[in-house]
């Protein structure tokens, strides 16, 4: 009877542990279970937040480099061209541009975004960009550029009819051209 | 007497030539059948490039257009924008300095002005490219 009842304990007590033992690894199985879809989500966003930081920093370079593209500034190249021997007109359109300049647009030449050249097309030195200008005498070109593209206004015309005896009309012509090409 | 008549047809032909070459030419046989009118303006100290501009208008003109010119059907003006007796004309045309332009008429009443001075300066070195483009340009605008 004895050895019947400590049958029983032992058993019981064996169960007990076997229970107990079951328990603890199931309730370790979920934790470790839980701490993985934790730790998985923990990685994923891990994962993910370096992604998403990445295309956020792409985002930002990008409109950053959008920002860059809009607000690059255009450039302003004048030249006025001539030959050795003068005319009235020839000489009236340089000082009329020099005057236009300093009047309106000292900050622009001062920053470089305008500059002026006044070349003789007589000298050798001259010859590839009074050809590319197609500058044979005198001659007055506004180029713009922007994005490195050049845009031209050929202002030689107006030049001499107006930087003569009309000089406020010539004055007001470069001044428009120069402004439309800046903004 | 002889002498005298010499120097004096001498005096004529001398300023005759003088007045083609510098002075003023306006050439206008018929106002009613008019349908180009050819005008250059210049100031009277002028460079080489205005000078060359007013040979090749003329050798335009002369070379290709007699007919037309002779009949009335184009004017030529070529005159100096500086002189008090074309100065209504050269404000008409906002002429104050060289400045080229070809007025179209419809029915012996203006029609359009096109500006054509920037285009004159940039071919004025370029003779045959300046006359060819001028034919082309007077032709597209008589028919």
């Amino acid at each position: 009877m004895t050895s019947m009842k400590q049958l029983k304990s032992k058993f019981l007590i064996i169960a007990a542990v076997i229970i107990f033992s079951s328990c603890n690894s199931g309730s370790k199985t979920t934790d470790v279970s839980q701490n993985d879809t934790l730790k998985n989500t923990t990685k994923d966003i891990s994962v993910v937040t370096p992604n998403q930081q990445d295309s956020i920093t792409n985002a930002n370079e990008l409109k950053t480099k959008e920002s860059t593209v809009k607000t690059e500034l255009s450039k302003i190249q004048i030249y006025n061209f001539h030959v050795t021997n003068r005319c009235p007109s020839c000489i009236a359109i340089e000082e009329a541009t020099t005057k236009t300049l300093n009047t309106y647009f000292s900050k622009e030449m001062k920053e470089g975004r305008i500059k002026r050249q006044i070349l003789n097309v007589d000298d050798d030195a001259n010859k590839t960009i009074s050809e590319k200008y197609e500058a044979f005498g005198s001659g007055l070109f506004v180029t713009q550029i922007l994005k490195g593209k050049e845009t031209t206004t050929d202002l030689t015309g107006d030049g001499f009819k107006f930087a003569r005896n009309k000089e406020d009309k010539f004055i007001e012509i470069l001044k428009t051209t120069i402004t439309n090409y800046l903004k | 007497m002889k002498k005298i008549t010499i120097l004096f047809l001498g005096l004529i032909l001398s300023f005759s030539a003088f007045s083609q070459t510098v002075g003023d030419t306006v050439i206008a046989n018929n106002p009613a059948k008019l349908k180009v009118k050819v005008l250059y303006f210049h100031i009277t100290n002028r460079c080489n490039t205005c000078m060359s501009i007013e040979i090749n208008v003329r050798k335009t003109i002369f070379d290709n257009f007699k007919t037309q010119l002779d009949n009335g059907d184009i004017d030529l003006y070529i005159v100096n924008c500086e002189l008090p007796a074309n100065k209504v004309l050269a404000e008409k045309y906002n002429a104050y300095g060289a400045t080229f332009a070809i007025t179209t008429y419809k029915k012996g009443k203006e029609f359009k002005t096109k500006d054509m001075s920037n285009w004159a300066f940039k071919k004025a070195a370029k003779q045959d490219v300046f006359i060819s483009e001028l034919k082309d340009k007077i032709n597209e605008l008589i028919k």
